[in-house]
């Protein structure tokens, strides 16, 4: 074996032991059979009960385990993600990383004057440009909650400028059912036609359950459109420890996992073998000051669990990377992001958002995306680990250069130097070089990116003819609206 | 034999049964109901809201006082025979028709409660009809509403217009709160006032009620 890590074995990190995972995956299923949850969906609530799940007085079902492992058995243990131009993308499985932003971030922060306001839509359009311009990003979410379009319109609006302003896969929030077939019909416009679609997913549909332990109607109604069309999907809540779930690191993962796998059974009951992404986050609930914060040390241990069970499962995974609770890009949000962003990867998560968060999610932050691109290009070169094929070993360079000797010199340097990770964001200057060249800290240098790719970047653009059919799905929602 | 001293650490110390027990003893040697909730249980709570400002106490450990709190005052107001004890102020609070989260709206009750106020909760999902009859019926100095959708949150205005059609208006102060919620929008929709966590909620509340 060349590399270790390649396989997960090497340089992953494991925070559950094998016991340990069979503990919590025996808890969650007690949860299920023994607490039961309130299935807000008249559908769903059929389909669990001729499943063999049984609906008490209490208004509560009860779900037992062998639904579980019927669920477990038939979803696919992988998902492949298209980007726009129907080129495969993003290979969801075992450990592989993939890192996005985040969506819906009510403030926007100007990376050069520090403003903070509102989102309009051309600041996510350019958002969702840098976004496509960072190599080490591979997907798009939403970014800002738009303030300059109709409220029922703004899932809609944010798809459209998503599909508009990148072609990298995309992770979709949408109100209800109605919004999701419109998004569907825009995404079928740029992957030429629905079948096709099906076929090559460009996109996550994110669905949540609102803990503890209930399934609201519009989440599920969207989870059933999901299964019904192999859009991939989710159902990962965002729990707030002690709060919505147990103020325990291993109490919210019983908990979390329970309301995944629960979201996984009625899923799978409706389409077996469409495809599920299984996840979960935490933002604990600050006892001093009630308000949910993020990239906290037991966010980032309950990925590394919900990470050890997807594996247990085989099932895609879901995730959190370069987010955090500061309020502005200072040292706090750089040591949050980074840590995150490095224990994600390690962990082995599939599918990472968030990225970009800052204030716990309510601002969005474009210098966070600029340092987390940076911070991905030192974590994925980590985690290739190390080559020792004879080549590598080198000792016939060593025998070459001898004691006393440089390896500067030397023809093995010269053919494998460039393999070195590299930065152009970094300094590694001398002081009198960095001096002369301004003294530009790395925010400076960060800004100075950002301006670059905001003056120069242009993403593909969509066909013409493509981009007239998205703006009259938008149109059309529109006047349905009474817009 | 119980000293007020003694019920007021137990309080502290967010003990529910050793209050009851405290307090039970208090009353069975003849002490006042009243000196029991007004020189006990009530400088009891008050220290913790003291000691929470200062940092040394938190969240869960004021709700534990507060529950301790409220079983001896239980226990006081059995004896007094049903007379009113008085609340800081009346609050109806629901989260608004649509929206099925309650976390954040149950934290606001629960220090609120802690606080001295008295509470009608209208749970989840709670229509602008729903606002309007508990107005009617409970009289409250403050209406809460809680949204963390960006969905319902227009909700939180066809309450407000609800109370406006019904003359309730002038009567009440309305407040609103949840993640997506800005003191742009309560200026907009035309709310009294907004707090960005459930400690600020409670601070709003009482300067409404003075």
């Amino acid at each position: 074996m060349e590399y270790a890590s390649s396989h997960g074995a090497g340089m992953a990190f494991r925070t559950l032991s094998p016991e340990q995972i069979r503990e919590i995956h025996s808890a969650s299923c007690r949860v299920l059979e023994e607490v039961g949850v309130v299935v807000h969906h008249d559908e769903a609530a059929d389909l669990l009960k001729r499943a063999g799940a049984y609906t008490g007085s209490d208004g509560r079902t009860y779900i037992p385990n062998t639904l579980v492992k019927r669920a477990l058995a038939t979803a696919p243990s992988r998902i492949t993600l298209y980007n726009r131009l129907g080129e495969p993308a993003l290979w969801l499985e075992k450990s592989n990383v993939y890192f996005g932003t985040g969506s819906d971030t009510l403030v926007y922060l100007d990376p050069f004057t520090g403003e903070r306001r509102p989102w309009q839509s051309a600041d996510v359009a350019m958002a969702l440009q840098v976004v496509d311009a960072l190599p080490n990003l591979d997907f798009v979410m939403s970014m800002g909650l738009l303030s300059d379009v109709d409220r029922r319109m703004i899932n809609r609006a944010q798809y459209a400028l998503m599909l508009k302003n990148s072609i990298k896969p995309q992770v979709v929030i949408a109100e209800d059912r109605g919004t999701v077939e419109d998004i569907f019909e825009m995404a079928a416009a740029a992957a030429g036609g629905k079948e096709a679609l099906k076929h090559r997913p460009l996109f996550v549909l994110y669905c949540e359950p609102t803990s503890p332990l209930q399934l609201p109607f519009e989440s599920v109604d969207k989870l059933l459109l999901a299964a019904e069309n192999r859009i991939p999907v989710n159902f990962a809540c965002g729990a707030v420890a002690g709060a919505s779930t147990p103020i325990t690191v291993a109490g919210t993962v019983v908990q979390a996992n329970a309301e995944a796998l629960c979201g996984l059974v009625v899923h799978q009951l409706k389409n077996p073998g469409a495809p599920f992404l299984y996840g979960y986050g935490d933002s604990p609930l600050d006892m001093r000051t009630m308000m949910a914060v993020y990239a906290v040390p037991e966010a980032l241990l309950l990925q590394g669990c919900l990470c050890d069970l997807a594996r247990y499962y085989s099932l895609p995974s879901w995730g959190y990377a370069g987010c955090g609770s500061s309020k502005v890009f200072d040292e706090q949000a750089v040591v949050e992001g980074t840590m995150f962003t490095l224990m994600g990867a390690l962990q082995g998560c599939n599918l990472m958002h968030d990225v970009f968060y800052i204030e716990s999610g309510r601002t969005g932050c474009l210098e966070m995306l600029v340092l987390t691109d940076e911070v991905v290009s030192r974590v994925r070169y980590l985690l290739k680990g190390v080559n020792t094929t004879p080549e590598y070993l080198a000792v016939e360079a060593i025998m070459r250069v001898g004691p006393g000797g440089n390896f500067l010199g030397d023809e093995h340097t010269a053919r494998h130097f460039r393999e070195s990770w590299g930065s152009t964001l970094s300094d590694f200057n001398n002081y009198e070089t960095w001096a002369a060249g301004g003294s530009k800290t790395m925010g400076t240098r960060i800004r100075e990116k950002l301006r670059e790719i905001m003056d120069n970047y242009r993403p593909t653009p969509l066909a013409p003819d493509t981009e007239r059919e998205i703006d009259g799905i938008l149109r059309r929602a529109e006047e349905r609206l009474g817009g | 034999m119980s000293s007020l001293k003694e019920l007021i650490d137990l309080v502290i110390a967010g003990d529910v049964q050793g209050v009851k027990e405290a307090t039970k003893r208090l009353l069975e040697a003849g002490e006042e109901p009243l000196r029991v909730i007004n020189e006990a249980l009530i400088p009891g709570i008050n220290e913790v809201g003291v000691r929470f400002k200062e940092g040394e106490m938190f969240v869960p450990e004021m709700m534990m006082s507060a529950q301790a709190m409220k079983a001896g005052v239980e226990l006081a107001k059995e004896r007094i025979g049903g007379a009113e004890v008085p609340a800081a102020g009346k609050v109806v609070i629901g989260s608004v028709k649509g929206d099925l989260h309650d976390i954040g709206k149950n934290l606001v009750i629960m220090m609120l409660e802690s606080s001295g106020f008295s509470i009608v909760d209208l749970g989840v999902d709670a229509a602008p009809e729903k606002f309007v009859q508990a107005v009617k019926e409970h009289q409250p100095h403050l209406v809460g509403m809680s949204a963390l959708l960006t969905t319902t949150m227009p909700v939180m205005q066809e309450v407000i217009a609800a109370l406006e059609k019904e003359g309730l208006r002038d009567t009440v102060k309305v407040i609103i709160g949840g993640a997506p919620v800005t003191r742009e929008y309560t200026e907009e929709i035309g709310a009294d006032g907004y707090a960005p966590d459930a400690g600020a909620a409670v601070e709003l509340c009482k300067q409404l009620v003075n």
